[in-house]
């Protein structure tokens, strides 16, 4: 860590991790829910559990992205952050809205909620990944604006690299394009129109930005590569990033009554939407494997490298597998789209945010790498999840497609109630994934805790299990 | 900056092929609508841009003789063709919205004033890039030993100038 | 990628790029606003419709269900409810929920009262009237 304020993300990481524990949690009860139908009902109905699951990861990976972007841009920057206290002021004000708002959805039945909050004066709420109460909205307007200001000045006033100038880049778009979340237009094609506005052009287009200025910092930093070499394929992924992800935006505008003429300018541009994420994993690899130093922190390069592949594999090819008009006409809104999203999420954002925090949490604790029993542990949390989440998104792919031939195709389809009962064995083997994906999330969690002297570059251990991830 | 222009041609790649699948499965539709369009402007476009292409070959044989205000006044000449193929092409778009034609009408229409569009914006595009070679250019940017810049520039006009060689026969006249 | 491929070069095609891919977007989206009023059957979106949207919103109905096929997947899909069971199965079934039988999904009792419940129905009447071009592949969802 090369200036003080940098240590202001710290909070961030170690709130991201517990609302982690948080959404996992309810992912296991809604999990049950899906073959236990009225476990914990009334107490807590599906969509009060689900809402928590969705909110409580877009909440900590936001979390997640806003402490990286504390820690990258006053190092890229070469000086101190603006103001670090406004930055901790704005943790507080977003962990406590947070937290206020999730209780909400636990407490009070959402439509009470809707009446106490003001949704009657704007209304907003009620829509998939945007329930949040006014107050919450513009919260976290406010929180991203500050801290926007707070990053932006630091770098006006510092050194401009690729990386804090994407970095920048995305969260100025993750600010701007949550404002349509304020439009909510009785016209349901229109708020469906605009709502992929927010939610697309975020995970398939700024996120991205954000997610490669963080991949491309670490990987400056644990592999010695002449940062030129990287900014270079930096620019290359995001610019493809946002040439195929814009139009690709498309491939959400199917069914919900726009145009036909998206299902051709979807499906084609939304078919080279694996394209940057490839490039991402080869980035991953080949810098790696031209590493010119030995960087002590096994853990943080073996996220690195896992983010690359995962977010390949579960957003580009789980979202090529469906996104073709033909084929999404069969499969939209079916347990596929469950399983891409699950992996894409994890892999892509879960992931990176682990990346950055795993690199930096050590350094912010006053030692360059963990212990290499601190480390193994990580690691074996890292194993634990991945493969998981690799299973989990296998068995909702392989109910999805059961479910779509069940109920979808055929010349007498089940109904959606008789199909679920047939598919309900694969719901069981998820679960069950589910709770190792706890474990390994409890591993992960125990090894920050684990204390030892720290690891060196040449630490047998951990050297190994590098090897064998690079191999 | 080859990977950007194979990348680019890609694109157009799959739309073409799309094109083609699409035709394939309701060729009465589109041999029908493209009796609708007018082949005369099409081909006036093809002469302007093959043209505009040849402009630019010399723009960039003068700047490897070091040539620079020569090699600016091809790139200002091809740039004028490309402004014209804007025009026509501008006025055909026109024509058609006034008929009451959108890429809502049927499948060829979305093809023809999707793809049409799509390239449309293309040829913009390559006549910013131009435009900025030109400036440096006339200010003797460029020399005989460097001169990437042209090279580039005219390496994306030659692009944005096959694809249309291409889309003219498929789009106007292939029966 | 070659070395006369510098980093301003990607720079440059990531910023082009953007634009350009931007205001494809934004003249895309400028025609599908006006291709819209022949598709969205906006003329049975009534007054009604309109507050059935809001209950739909306020009672969270996305959290387990999905609507032209956006939302959850716990539940069955209701952009096309309307066709397949029609108004006053809508309205029974609302009413007689949570079904209590063990083991199997609630669904929780919302309290509405005949108006409400009538404004949900006419949403769901404009929903199935959109153009969706023909999906759901079948009346089940």
């Amino acid at each position: 860590m090369k200036y003080k304020s940098q240590a202001v993300a710290k909070p961030y990481f170690i709130a991201a991790i517990g609302l982690f524990l948080g959404q996992i949690s309810f992912g296991l009860i809604m999990g049950l829910q899906y073959v236990v139908g009225d476990f914990l009902f009334p107490a807590i109905p599906f969509n009060v559990a689900r809402m928590v699951h969705t909110n409580l990861l877009i909440v900590w990976l936001l979390f997640g992205f806003m402490g990286a972007a504390y820690y990258l841009i006053p190092e890229e920057s070469e000086r101190e952050l603006h103001s670090p206290k406004l930055a901790l002021a704005m943790f507080w004000i977003f962990l406590v809205a947070g937290a206020a708002t999730i209780l909400g959805y636990l407490l009070v039945p959402y439509a009470t909620l809707a009446e106490l909050t003001g949704n009657n004066l704007l209304a907003t709420m009620g829509r998939e990944f945007l329930e949040q109460p006014l107050p919450t909205k513009v919260g976290i307007v406010i929180v991203a604006l500050a801290m926007l200001y707070n990053l932006s000045m630091t770098v006006l006033k510092g050194r401009k690299t690729a990386i804090n100038l994407v970095m920048l880049l995305g969260l100025w778009g993750l600010a701007i394009f949550f404002l349509f979340s304020f439009y909510n237009p009785a016209n349901l094609v229109k708020d469906k129109f605009y709502w992929w506005w927010v939610v697309h052009l975020w995970v398939e287009g700024v996120w991205e930005l954000i997610m490669g200025s963080m991949l491309a910092f670490v990987l400056v930093k644990v592999t010695g590569v002449d940062r030129e070499v990287i900014e270079k394929w930096l620019y290359v992924i995001i610019a493809m990033a946002l040439i195929s992800g814009l139009i690709g935006m498309g491939h959400h505008y199917f069914w919900i009554g726009a145009p036909e003429y998206w299902q051709w300018w979807g499906s084609v541009f939304s078919a080279l939407e694996p394209i940057p994420f490839f490039m991402m994993t080869v980035f991953a690899f080949n810098m790696v494997s031209r590493r010119r130093r030995e960087h002590p922190n096994k853990a943080a390069v073996l996220w690195a490298l896992g983010t690359g592949v995962m977010a390949f594999l579960g957003a580009g090819v789980w979202g090529f597998l469906h996104t073709l008009a033909p084929v999404n006409f069969y499969t939209h809104g079916s347990q596929i789209t469950a399983a891409h999203g699950h992996m894409a999420f994890y892999g892509a954002y879960a992931m990176v945010v682990l990346t950055m925090i795993s690199y930096t949490m050590p350094l912010m604790r006053g030692r360059e790498a963990n212990s290499p029993a601190a480390q193994l542990a990580e690691m074996w949390g890292f194993w634990l999840m991945t493969i998981s989440m690799v299973l989990i998104t296998l068995f909702l792919t392989a109910a999805g497609i059961l479910q779509v031939w069940l109920q979808r195709m055929g010349a007498s389809p089940m109904s959606f109630m008789a199909a679920q009962d047939q598919i309900s064995l694969f719901y069981w083997m998820r679960e069950i994934t589910g709770l190792f994906f706890f474990l390994g999330l409890l591993l992960y969690i125990g090894s920050f805790f684990i204390k030892g002297k720290p690891a060196t570059a040449k630490d047998p251990a951990t050297a190994r299990g590098l090897a064998s991830a690079t191999a | 900056m080859w990977f950007f222009i194979l990348a680019e041609l890609l694109v157009f790649g799959v739309f073409f092929l799309a094109y083609a699948f699409a035709r394939m499965r309701n060729v009465e539709l589109f041999n029908a609508s493209q009796l609708e369009l007018d082949r005369l402007s099409g081909a006036i476009n093809t002469v302007l841009l093959i043209s505009s292409s040849y402009f630019v070959v010399r723009a960039v044989d003068h700047i490897r003789h070091g040539r620079s205000r020569a090699c600016a006044h091809w790139l200002l000449a091809a740039m004028t063709l490309g402004g014209a193929f804007l025009v026509v092409k501008m006025a055909e778009f026109i024509a058609k919205t006034e008929a009451g034609i959108s890429m809502s009408t049927n499948t060829f229409y979305m093809f023809y004033l999707g793809l049409g569009f799509f390239h449309f914006m293309h040829v913009v595009l390559g006549m910013v890039i131009l435009g900025a070679v030109t400036l440096k250019a006339w200010k003797g940017g460029y020399s005989a030993t460097d001169h990437v810049g042209v090279e580039t520039g005219a390496a994306y006009w030659h692009m944005v100038d096959l694809v249309w060689i291409i889309l003219f026969p498929l789009i106007y006249v292939l029966h | 990628m070659s070395s006369a491929f510098t980093k301003s070069a990607a720079r440059n095609i990531f910023y082009g790029g953007a634009v350009f891919f931007f205001l494809l977007l934004v003249a895309l989206t400028f025609d599908t606003m006006n291709t819209l009023p022949k598709r969205d059957n906006r003329a049975n979106l009534t007054e009604s419709a309109a507050r059935g949207k809001h209950i739909w919103e306020t009672r969270n109905c996305v959290g387990c269900h999905s609507l032209l096929g956006e939302g959850a997947y716990f539940a069955p899909e209701l952009g096309n409810v309307y066709v397949r069971r029609g108004p006053e199965f809508i309205k029974t079934w609302l009413k007689i929920q949570p079904t209590g039988a063990p083991g199997r999904r609630q669904m929780p009792q919302f309290n509405l009262t005949e108006q409400q419940l009538d404004d949900l129905v006419s949403f769901f009447k404009y929903t199935s009237g959109i153009n969706t071009a023909k999906w759901p592949p079948n009346i089940e969802g």
